[in-house]
């Protein structure tokens, strides 16, 4: 089986008409990292319920480890786990009776289950509190102790909704390895996060889900670089409009085909305090740092490729000529506003 | 002015919460209508038209006066007026009417001896039971008065004629009201703790099982139970088998309470009453999750069960009789199940009676138990 999860116009429409998921095609490859990312509202809890035979889809069709999610929802279920981002125990049991709760409720054999629990315990590091409440736990250890119950059935794919908000980044880093570990033994793993930099690190690949529709794909170095070049196409006219003028030199050229949208570092041959006064008052520049080797650190607030074009436009009306611009690679965290950006404001109203 | 305007946030959030949650906004502005409704009609207007059956061996002028003044007494509702003795025990015995007033066969003839009036009282209704009673000795007080100042007349004037005056003479001095309590001198206390059983089942079942769904809906417990291979009415049943579990518990040391602090009489026996507390509970566990059925706050599903418990409570007969009610109240009683676990639990408590004799009020209250299920198992989703 290549994909644990393949959706087929995957679609959810609610009672009030609201189109949470709308024709939603998706394959998440087996025993891999899979992040789902989207703004709130976006349709992740939706497909995700689907997903997990919580509700039925209004129309298309899912499967999961092979299973249709309408005709087979009981072996679905028993090929999932479910870490929530609120932790779901019951906080007047302990560690080991919620989860001896949830293997009974998946019919694991008796005699198996209590050596299961243990280990599970031994791998998330949660032992030394076992027999403590679930309400007399810290955030990162109903955490553990939230896997440890999702585990115990030994599910293939297990669901982890933003498993490290709220934590330490102590812990937080303990459940990264603890992830990649579950990963590296077989599981497949759908990571709901907004923590770009975790998705980023962790996952295999990426996708973004926007208003009930999959907007973006790919791995993560894969969604960057793609919108390295979505911006070096948007820029092409940029280029050519201000390689034109003299006040360019010719080796920024390069320099602006590795341009970013957002963040880009600009060296003036005649950088004075006019100029620099100029930026400022632009409305695409968020901030400027002047760095200690005179170059200027701007950071551009807008996704349009005439934001640039302008910064740059004042620049040189103004008397400034480009030396040289640099920029940094295109983060996640780019990408996704970017993607997320294209919203049309009526289909999220 | 900043206080002011985060004082003002306090109030319009409320405000906006009410106006997005239409259920709250209905019950608040329902409920105390409700409440003013039910205990104005029901709790503070006098206990009139009470089901009565005159049982009338006698004929003659004095029987006529007295089935005259019964009828025109507002007390008292003359369901009819026969001639059998036995029908009017038998009437009152089911319940049908709350008193036999009996007079004897020679209500009417001159007689030396003394004639007895009965009355054969429905003694479990406790409040009716006194007030009938007053009602029934203040009616052959003012006959007597009435028949003395009549007779007092009546020998000084020549018009009137002898046989009425004289037989109304006679009734003044030989006349007596015996009182029959069919089952005993009960106080207001027996009276009221077999409802106040009953209403403690109800609104502890109804309340704590919506309280537990809706409760585990919100904390996402109930999620993770339904993304186990469990169906819902696997989940459905188990979350009642605990509730009936800790009711069974409740309801025994209810009826333990009642015994110690109250010296309540149990007649049926304690294996009978708690068998029909069961049976009541099992019903209201049932109303509970029909009602949590797709609650998603536990504060939504206070608002939504207060509309429903409170005027069962006022209305089936827990504090004073159905039958004093507006008939528009007296018809709502019996949609309500706490009607008949009261009728039931006065019935084993106070009349003595078997689970055979309440038969018709255990089916009824299973035939609710069966449509709260079927209606919440249907309405209940997994999507949580």
């Amino acid at each position: 089986m290549k994909n644990a999860i393949e959706t087929y116009d995957l679609t959810k429409v609610y009672n009030n008409n609201f189109t949470a998921v709308n024709s939603l095609n998706l394959e998440i490859p087996n025993k891999s990292i899979f992040g789902m990312l989207g703004p709130n509202g976006a349709g992740k809890t939706t497909t995700i319920k689907m997903l997990t035979c919580l509700i039925q889809p209004t129309s298309g069709s899912a499967t999961v480890g092979g299973y249709d999610v309408r005709k087979n929802p009981d072996e679905v279920r028993n090929l999932l786990g479910m870490v929530p981002q609120q932790v779901s125990l019951y906080k007047d049991l302990t560690i080991i009776e919620n989860s001896q709760m949830c293997a009974d409720y998946y019919g694991v054999p008796r005699d198996e289950r209590d050596d299961r629990i243990e280990d599970l315990m031994e791998l998330v590091d949660i032992k030394y509190a076992k027999d403590k409440l679930i309400s007399q736990l810290s955030g990162g250890q109903k955490q553990k102790a939230s896997l440890v119950a999702s585990l115990v059935h030994r599910p293939d794919i297990l669901f982890l909704d933003e498993p490290t908000i709220g934590l330490d980044p102590t812990t937080k880093r303990t459940l990264w390895d603890l992830i990649t570990e579950l990963n590296d033994n077989g599981h497949t793993i759908i990571l709901c996060s907004h923590d770009m930099h975790e998705v980023d690190m962790l996952c295999d690949n990426v996708g973004i889900i926007n208003t009930g529709n999959l907007v973006a794909y790919d791995t993560p170095q894969g969604l960057k670089d793609s919108l390295l070049e979505s911006n070096k196409s948007q820029l092409s006219d940029t280029l050519a409009e201000i390689s034109s003028q003299d006040k360019v030199s010719k080796s920024t050229k390069t320099d602006l085909e590795n341009i970013n949208l957002r963040k880009m570092s600009v060296l003036l041959k005649n950088q004075n305090d006019e100029i620099i006064d100029v930026i400022k008052k632009s409305s695409h520049v968020k901030s400027i740092e002047i760095a200690h080797n005179g170059r200027l650190n701007l950071r551009i607030d807008a996704f349009d490729e005439l934001a640039v074009q302008d910064v740059l436009k004042d620049i040189i009306s103004s008397g400034g000529i480009v030396k040289s611009i640099y920029t940094e690679e295109p983060s996640l965290e780019d990408v996704f506003i970017k993607a997320t950006s294209e919203v049309d404001e009526n289909a999220r109203a | 002015m900043l206080e002011l305007n985060k004082f003002w946030w306090m109030i319009k959030k409320e405000l906006i919460s009410l106006k997005r949650h239409p259920s709250r906004l209905f019950a608040i502005l329902v409920f105390p209508i409700i409440m003013i409704l039910l205990f104005g009609y029901g709790m503070g207007g006098e206990m009139t038209d009470l089901p009565v059956v005159v049982v009338s061996q006698s004929h003659g002028d004095l029987t006529d006066l007295t089935l005259d003044t019964i009828k025109t007494t507002e007390t008292y509702h003359v369901v009819e007026v026969i001639d059998d003795l036995d029908e009017g025990k038998q009437r009152v015995d089911s319940g049908e009417v709350k008193a036999a007033i009996i007079l004897p066969s020679d209500y009417d003839k001159e007689s030396s001896s003394q004639k007895s009036v009965t009355l054969y009282l429905d003694s479990s209704d406790q409040m009716a039971a006194q007030i009938l009673e007053s009602s029934t000795q203040g009616i052959f007080y003012r006959l007597s008065n009435m028949v003395a100042a009549q007779t007092s007349v009546s020998t000084q004037d020549a018009d009137i004629e002898p046989s009425i005056g004289h037989s109304l003479n006679n009734f003044k001095d030989d006349i007596s009201l015996h009182i029959n309590r069919i089952y005993g001198n009960i106080k207001y206390i027996d009276f009221l703790v077999p409802a106040v059983l009953g209403m403690t089942v109800m609104m502890s079942c109804m309340m704590g099982m919506g309280a537990t769904i809706a409760g585990e809906r919100e904390t996402g417990e109930l999620a993770r139970l339904f993304m186990t291979p469990t169906s819902v009415s696997t989940v459905i049943g188990g979350k009642i088998a605990s509730k009936l579990l800790i009711e069974l518990v409740r309801a025994l040391i209810l009826i333990v309470m009642a015994i110690l602090l109250f010296n309540v009489s149990i007649k049926g026996g304690i294996l009978q009453t708690f068998i029909v507390l069961v049976v009541g509970a099992l019903c209201f566990v049932g109303f509970g999750i029909m009602l949590s059925a797709r609650t998603q706050t536990q504060e939504d599903y206070a608002q939504i069960v207060l509309p429903f418990s409170m005027p069962m409570m006022f209305v089936s007969g827990v504090f004073y009789p159905i039958e004093t009610m507006p008939w528009i109240f007296q018809k709502l009683a019996y949609i309500f199940p706490l009607t008949y676990l009261n009728d039931a639990m006065r019935a084993i408590m106070l009349k003595g009676q078997n689970l055979g004799d309440v038969w018709l009020d255990l089916v009824i209250l299973l035939g609710f138990t069966a449509l709260f299920f079927i209606i919440g198992v249907k309405r209940f989703n997994r999507d949580v």
